[in-house]
This record gives structure tokens, sequence and C-alpha cells, in this order.
């Protein structure tokens, strides 16, 4: 599904109905999914259409730019060591309309269910969109316009022996590859001393041969400070 | 015409023009980056932090030409201080408010309290903060008036700050019969917080029997959301509960009393007879 289109085109796949049609003058684009429709005209001149998985916090609203993932099974890492682990993430589809490498956002939906929560406490923490995620050791298999995979390398700096309950992201960071069966992307997690942890992304795909997403705070051209997320409230 | 003329001391015509010119350029210049700036920084920074960069900006270029006025118009800072005396202290007492409004208002820029576009309750006034100035401060009131509020009211004033904190807490509290299974009417009103997106995971909601009122089992709903969207989801979900709990047949009795008579009434004697 992810992928460039020339219009008009017209996909329906697992309860997602989109089409570019020509009317008259104008191109209409229409998308139905998860009692949501939605109807744009768009100008004759569009050049191509791409759709591919965003960074997911943007549906039903856009509150936050962070992505907290809450393990279901707590991770325990011994001083020094370094765990790799798989985690799923809900996946976000952005429909863009290009012209000459232009692109603009046209629609964003999901078919997941959305949550948000409070990593911190009111007055200092951040609103965060939520996700529970089982921990895997290796590359779980998923439904690619449903769900994303990240592959999480928890580095423990300290001294201690701690335990990991959950990661938040930064969206302005997160660096998503695609491909037929999997959307995924690379994290790091450095937990230093006072169980502080510091997440990242890595520019790579997971594996050979998968495309990289086109993400919407570069299309949005949003003056990103840092990628970086401080979990300075609990790990 | 002749720019030599003596207006007064030492100061002749063309020095009054030249100041004049040189505020006017500040003033042209002060405008043309604060344009600059505002479209520039539109999309980069937040609002109210740019309505601050504006004033620096704004008030540092005027402040800086007036400055550079006072000599070419006879007036040296040095003078100005050793005129100070009785001068100044006449002009305090007349102009305590002005100075007391202005201090404040320096203070509410450091300790930053409210900024601009915060729902705010100032002194029993509610409304968005439309602009923070030196001597005032401008409200959008819920109905829409504009509202000015000196700035010593704003600092010594009760101030609540709807928007400070990024989530606040709301309540219901839904009264069902005693007939009714209260614990089945806690697991619907979970669901339903559950289901909606805008309410947060964590903290978690609360749902439990309060206390047993006079007429109905009363329950308790705490719910956590974003404080820019509590409102809309307190609107959305009462109605949504309400609904819910009906449709499983849980109602909500108006109001009622039982009463107990020591002796039998009296109507069914007579129909005895």
């Amino acid at each position: 599904m992810f992928d460039y289109y020339d219009v008009p085109l017209g996909i329906a796949k697992e309860g997602i109905s989109l089409s570019v049609e020509r009317e008259g003058e104008v191109l209409l684009y229409w998308r139905e999914s998860v009692d949501e429709k939605v109807e744009k005209n768009l100008p004759a001149s569009t050049g191509k259409i791409l759709i591919n998985p965003i960074e997911p916090v943007n549906k039903p609203k856009e509150l936050t730019s962070y992505l907290l993932i809450e393990f279901e099974r707590t991770l325990v890492v011994e001083p020094g060591a370094t765990q790799k682990i798989y985690a799923k993430y809900p996946l976000e589809i952005g429909v863009f309309i290009s012209r000459n490498e232009n692109f603009k956002i046209l629609d964003i939906f999901t078919l997941m269910k959305q949550k948000f929560t409070l990593y911190g406490d009111p007055s200092s923490g951040v609103i965060c969109k939520y996700w529970s995620s089982a921990v895997y050791s290796s590359l779980p298999s998923v439904n690619p316009i449903q769900e994303g995979v990240v592959e999480l390398s928890i580095t423990n700096t300290s001294t201690e022996w701690v335990e990991v309950t959950k990661a938040v992201f930064n969206a302005y960071g997160m660096k998503m590859y695609y491909s037929e069966d999997m959307v995924a992307m690379k994290a790091n997690m450095k937990i230093m001393k006072g169980k502080i942890a510091e997440t990242d992304f890595f520019d790579s795909p997971l594996e050979t041969g998968m495309k990289k997403s086109l993400e919407l705070y570069t299309v949005r051209k949003v003056a990103i400070t840092t990628t970086k997320f401080v979990m300075e409230a609990g790990i | 015409m002749n720019l030599d003329i003596v207006v007064y001391g030492d100061v002749r015509l063309y020095h009054l023009l030249m100041a004049a010119l040189i505020l006017l350029i500040a003033v042209l210049i002060a405008k043309g980056l604060v344009i600059h700036l505002r479209r520039s920084l539109k999309d980069k920074v937040e609002k109210h932090q740019l309505e601050d960069i504006v004033k620096v900006v704004w008030y540092g270029i005027i402040g800086i030409a007036v400055l550079t006025v006072f000599p070419i118009l006879g007036v040296h800072p040095a003078g100005l201080l050793a005129a100070g005396g009785i001068t100044g202290i006449v002009i305090g007492f007349a102009s305590r408010s002005v100075v007391s409004n202005l201090i404040s208002g320096l203070f509410l820029m450091i300790e930053r309290p409210i900024k601009i576009g915060d729902a705010v309750n100032i002194d029993g006034t509610a409304g968005v903060v439309e602009d923070i100035h030196i001597f005032s401060t401008v409200l959008r009131a819920i109905d829409g008036l504009y509202v000015r509020i000196p700035n010593d009211k704003v600092f010594t004033g009760k101030l609540t700050n709807y928007v400070a904190n990024v989530a606040r807490r709301f309540e219901y509290v839904i009264g069902i019969r005693y007939c009714d299974d209260a614990d089945k009417a806690i697991e619907i009103i979970k669901n339903l917080i559950d289901e909606h997106p805008l309410t947060l995971k964590n903290p978690a909601s609360q749902v439990f029997v309060d206390n047993l009122g006079d007429s109905t089992v009363n329950i308790l709903v705490k719910i956590w959301a974003p404080t820019t969207e509590w409102y809309g989801v307190k609107r959305e979900l009462l109605w949504k509960i309400k609904n819910a709990l009906e449709k499983e047949g849980i109602q909500f009795p108006f109001p009622q009393r039982e009463l107990w008579f020591n002796n039998e009434l009296r109507s069914r004697e007579i129909k005895a007879e």
C-alpha cells in the first residue's frame, strides 16, 4: 500500500477505501476508513500521490510530539549491558500530494485505537500518545498497515540494575522505513545514573531494501530544536 | 528658512529637527524589524515568545533613540539625576499607581505566571490573555469582551491559570437507583472512559461508589484529560455515560422518600368497614 501513485488511483484494503478521480477540471480525493470520511478537491496539476507511514502522534488531534510505549513485561537490565528488544507501535498513514519534489500533507488516518497519557506530573510532565506493547526478543510479525516495529537498543550506563517499563520517544527524531510486509524504525535508549534515560533514533533501515518514509515534520518544515527525549520522570 | 534660530538655551531649531528625524528613523527601523521578526519567526517560536522578542526589540530601539536625542535637546542624563530631589518626589507621589503598574508588569514578565493565549481568571474575570503590556494586561473575556486589567491587580490579586499545567481532572457524580447493579454501572463507565481517546491512561481515572444518598447510590467519576481538551471531553462523556447506562436498564431516579406509618392508614379501616 505504501508507495508513489499516479492519478487517478483507487485503493481498497482492510477497511480503507481511497481514491483520486478526475471530476471535470479538478481531482476529487476521497477516503473512508473506521467511521471517518474525507473528501477534498485537488488541483488538476497534482503530480503524484505518496502514501507512507508517518510519525504516530497526529490522530485524533495533534496534542503532542511524544510517543510513550508501555511494555507489558518489565525489562531488567544489568549495569553496563546493552539489551536489544523489539516492540510494536501504532501506525498512522499519511497521504501526500507532490509536484516537483514539493510535498504537502493531504490526509492522515489510522486503523488503530488512540489514547493519550501523561508522562511525569501535571505541572512539569508532557502529554504523550500512548501505546502498550509486548516485548519481543526477535522481530515480531505485524500487519504493515496497522502496526510498526521499533528495534530498541537499551544501554545501561549506570552502575545499578534497572527496571525498564516504558520508553518515550520524540516524534521529531523518528526515522521510519517500510517494505511490503513491515514498517520499522531503530531507536536507542541510554540509561544514565539516577534512572534517567535518553532516547533517540538511528537513521537506518531494519532490513536491507526497505524504503524511507517521508516524515511529516520534514514536510511541514518545523524548526526542530532536538530529536532526543530525556526521560526524567521514570523509566 | 533660518534653522539657526535659538529655541531655548543652546538648542536651536535644527537641533529639534535632527531629534525628530532620529526618532522618526528609529520608529521606522523598529517597525520594519518588528514586521520582519513577526514574519520570519511566526512558525518557529510560540506566540507569547514572539511577542516578548518583539517588545524587547521595539522598546530597545526606541529607548536607544530617546537616549541619543536627549543630549541634542540639551538634556543630559547626569543633569536629570541631579535634578531629581524634590521634583522626583513630587512626580513619584503623583504617579505612584503608574509606577506600581510598571513594576508589577516587570515582575509579571520575570515570574511569568501567565502568557499570551492562556485561559485565566484574574480577580473574578475569566478570559484568554490577549496581551501583556508594561502597565496592563488585556483579556478577551469568555463572552468576547475586551477587558483591560492594571498590572498591579494581576500581580497582587488572585490569579488562576487554567492551562499552566498540561493535564487536569474533572468530575461527575452519577446517581443511580438502589435496585441497580452499581458494579455493572462502574464497569460501563470505565469502558466508556477507556474508549475515549482524549481521556488519559495515566493518571488513571477513578470510578467508585462515593456515598449512599437519600434517593440514589452516588458514583463518583474522576477523569484526567489534557488541559486543552478537558472541557470538550467533559461535555461529550456525560451524555454518553447517561445513554450507555440507560441502555443497560440502569436509571437515574428523581428525588424520592419512603414513608412508614406506625398505624395502618385510616383509608384501609374505612374500606374494611
